[in-house]
């Protein structure tokens, strides 16, 4: 049987700076992306329905030419239409106009019906509402990381370890938010669940470094390497999970797990590289350099 | 005999708890509560005693606030509620006394007239001369607590059972009614919510130069013993049974009464002779030998207009009818009659919702709710593989892989307790937080596995439990994050996800406390004995 060793990595032949340029390179990139997002589209990622305001419908696919029914049924022009053969539905989603969508979901399904499309699921949001929601979300993420921050500064109190866990929390967070753009995955109320797992979940591993290597006796090069050997264990199981769910749930067209799957694996992808590579760098920093100061 | 229990108490703590969970999730005493009319196998979704929400069992869920404005810190100036109400209404072109609610107890004025518009409220509260600090969007409090009642009833009478309704405030303070009805199609719960409801009689008479309307000869609260929807006797339509009340205060004329003399006035007796005379009413006018007319109006718009049996109209003519007070609401259509009775009986809304405006609604059929269930199950089962998987790529070792997934396992069992002993309704998002679970559980016991076996052979109790400690401070830290991360979702207003971190926030706790001490105490048993 195949066994997944951790490989030891000899950190002693890189420097800090080739160590830390890599996860900081990434993130600048992470964060040009979401820049430019912003200035192109005026939000930092594709917002979904939940955050934009629009009507969804998922309409069964019970044979014959669905998607040309679909095409010629609604008075408007639905703004995307996706097949999900493994649970024979359309999803077509109307974004809120921005003249007043009165009654939008009603018109809409009276339409479906006409057409003879039969409805399985609608889901209707108000742009009052989605406003709402996306504000909402903005303050939960932010307390969380400002909660997790503080936790971490109060359970280490020595600085430098802190901000690398910090700062590389910082980082799992922004590079989904890009891959994400990439990708053309939309920002739903699934992400933002997923981003606060992110939170919760990438400090485990970096928690686990800073124990190992601050509060343990034993050489620095050791200590790291042990607590790698646990980390790398851990995110990769987790990523298991993760990446099975998101396929899974892609599949059947369950947009929320899948969602939460791709967030975490991408996060989790990014932890990695942010655990060993620039939180190790600044751990050594800290001890061989930070302490004598 | 004390002694291998103080030993083991983890795994008999993990053990106890697992009992539980199966007593919570099978023993009908945890089973759901039930709906009225609805008897324990009915509200029993499967052979558990898991309740599945709107996404795994399909129903309808709407969020849409109630209509109108309210002005705050109203100055009543020693007035009676219902004198500053006729105040205000005698300001407002397009409303009457009956839009127009005072609430001394919260020191504010409303207006539920939808098609009153802001400005023409405050035009109208300043012309009234009651002093006010602001006006708001939306309707008072007392209002809400009726509207929330009145939607409970309408549902219940409407027989959707299971169905919830609750107010729910967003970030920016303002009010939502939020209605879930497991089961149903949106278009039914629509139908019912958007309908306030009022109910009333008018009387079309004629006139020398046309048509003239007596408005709310009878209203809502006139009408009592409300009976069931029934077919009518002859001919397609449908009626509601009703009686109309014969009791009033000292000095004023009962509804009844009142009813009987307005029929009589409009000369009801002397049209309707025999079956040939029949009422003939249609956009507004009446036409053929113009007999007068009773309308039924349910919110402001005529459903039915009919005439009298020519031996009700001589009985009212004759003043015997008010006594016994017995009279059939008649519509053209059964569904109409069934809709009206519920209205009536459940009384109408203080409000309107505004649904298709500033609402927001999912509904999901009942066959794709069937499939979530499948599909979460499936995609559950396929990610515990996954973890299973990695865990004995990594160790290899039956011995500590193999309790780490039954560990990890239980701890999603307990949770599924836990869940259906709060009868918390299963969705997507529950689903999630306990993949979610399961994912950080390992992960820990992982953290422990490592810890335990590195620096060569656990020969000794002491030595395991030093390193058992050592470990569980990085556990703590890390749930102790976890929960600190998950906590804004558990109390901001975003839909489902407060489930999601309800479960993972539980998942956590269970897991620090109870499943990993215990997972340590079995590898203890595992690598220390030998």
């Amino acid at each position: 049987m195949v066994a997944i060793e951790v490989p030891e990595v000899n950190y002693t032949e890189y420097s800090n700076r080739q160590l830390v340029a890599i996860p900081l390179a990434v993130l600048v990139l992470a964060l040009a992306i979401i820049g430019g997002w912003f200035l192109v589209t005026g939000a930092p990622a594709n917002l979904g329905l939940e955050f934009t305001g629009g009507v969804e419908l998922r309409i069964a696919d019970d044979g014959g030419d669905v998607e040309q029914q679909i095409e010629t049924a609604f008075d408007r022009q639905p703004d995307s239409v996706r097949s999900i053969p493994a649970d024979d539905v359309y999803v077509v989603t109307f974004r809120a106009a921005d003249e007043d969508p009165e009654g939008l979901a009603n018109d809409l399904s009276t339409q479906a019906e006409e057409a003879g499309l039969s409805t399985n699921a609608i889901d209707q949001v108000s742009p009052s509402f989605a406003s709402d929601t996306a504000r909402t979300a903005i303050i939960g993420v932010a307390l969380a990381f400002l909660g997790m921050s503080v936790l971490v500064f109060a359970m280490f109190r020595t600085f430098v370890p802190s901000l690398a866990v910090v700062a590389s929390a910082f980082s799992d967070l922004v590079v989904p938010i890009a891959v994400m753009n990439l990708l053309g995955i939309q920002m739903t109320l699934g992400t933002i669940a997923a981003l606060l797992m992110i939170i919760g979940y990438s400090v485990d591993s970096d928690i686990l470094l800073n124990n190992s290597v601050l509060r343990r006796t034993g050489e620095f090069y050791e200590s790291v390497n042990r607590a790698m050997r646990t980390g790398v264990t851990m995110t990769l199981t987790s990523m298991a999970a993760m990446i099975v769910m998101a396929i899974v749930a892609a599949l059947f067209g369950v947009d929320l797990l899948r969602n939460i799957g791709i967030i975490l694996s991408v996060g989790l992808c990014a932890d990695l590289m942010n655990t060993y590579l620039l939180n190790v760098s600044l751990l050594r920093w800290y001890k061989f350099e930070g302490v004598k100061r | 005999m004390l002694e291998p229990i103080k030993n083991n108490w983890r795994i008999l703590l993990l053990v106890v708890v697992v009992l539980g969970a199966t007593v919570a999730l099978f023993a009908p005493q945890f089973g759901p509560q039930t709906a009225p009319g609805e008897n324990v196998s009915e509200a029993q979704q499967g052979v558990t005693n898991l309740q599945y929400g709107l996404d795994l069992a399909g129903g309808t869920r709407v969020r849409a606030p109630l209509i109108g404005y309210t002005a705050t810190e109203v100055d009543f100036g020693g007035d009676q509620p219902d004198e500053v109400a006729r105040a205000v209404a005698a300001e407002l072109e397009n409303a009457s006394a009956r839009d127009i609610g005072a609430v001394p107890e919260e020191n504010a004025v409303e207006v539920t007239n939808p098609t009153v518009t802001e400005s023409e409220f405050r035009a109208a509260m300043d012309a009234s001369g009651y002093a006010y600090e602001d006006i708001r969007s939306g309707v008072t409090q007392e209002t809400r607590d009726i509207a929330q009642e009145v939607i409970t009833s309408k549902i219940n009478e409407a027989g959707l059972s299971g169905g919830s309704v609750q107010q729910v405030q967003s970030l920016t303070g303002e009010y939502f009614i939020l209605v879930e009805v497991p089961g149903e199609g949106r278009e039914d719960v629509i139908e019912l919510l958007e309908e306030r409801g009022t109910v009333q009689i008018d009387i079309a008479y004629a006139t020398e130069n046309g048509t003239a309307i007596q408005e709310e000869v009878l209203i809502q609260d006139d009408f009592e013993d409300i009976g069931t929807a029934a077919q009518a006797d002859r001919g397609t339509g449908a009626y509601v049974p009703v009686t109309v009340r014969n009791t009033a205060p000292e000095g004023e004329q009962s509804p009844a009464h009142s009813f009987q003399q307005a029929v009589d006035d409009r000369g009801f007796a002397s049209a309707y002779n025999s079956n040939q005379d029949q009422c003939r009413y249609a956009n507004g006018s009446l036409s053929g030998e113009r007999n007068p007319c009773l309308l039924l109006t349910v919110d402001g718009e005529v459903v039915n207009s009919f005439g009298m049996d020519a031996e009700l109209a001589d009985s009212m003519a004759s003043g015997g009818w008010a006594t016994d007070g017995g009279f059939r609401l008649t519509t053209s259509e059964f569904s109409e009659a069934e809709q009206i009775s519920i209205n009536l009986r459940a009384g109408a809304l203080p409000a309107e919702l505004d649904i298709s405006g500033q609402g927001t609604s999912r509904s999901i059929s009942a066959t794709q709710g069937e499939n979530y269930k499948t599909y979460s199950l499936v995609t559950g089962i396929l990610a515990v593989f996954a973890v299973a998987g990695m865990v004995f790529l990594r160790y290899r070792e039956p011995a500590v892989a193999l309790p780490m997934i039954v560990t990890a396992l239980a701890e999603v069992y307990a949770l599924l307790g836990i869940a259906a002993l709060l009868s918390y309704p299963l969705e997507l998002a529950v689903i999630a937080g306990f993949i979610a679970v399961v994912g950080t559980g390992v992960d820990d016991l992982v953290i422990i596995a490592d810890e335990v076996m590195s620096e060569g052979e656990v020969n000794s109790r002491k030595v395991f439990n030093s390193r058992f400690r050592r470990a569980f401070w990085v556990i703590g830290a890390a749930a102790a994050t976890t929960i600190i991360a998950m906590s804004p979702l558990m109390v901001l207003s975003l839909g489902d996800l407060s489930g999601f971190a309800i479960f993972t926030i539980l998942g956590v706790l269970i897991g620090v406390l109870i499943t990993r001490p215990a997972y340590g105490d079995i590898l203890r048993r595992l690598l220390t004995i030998r």
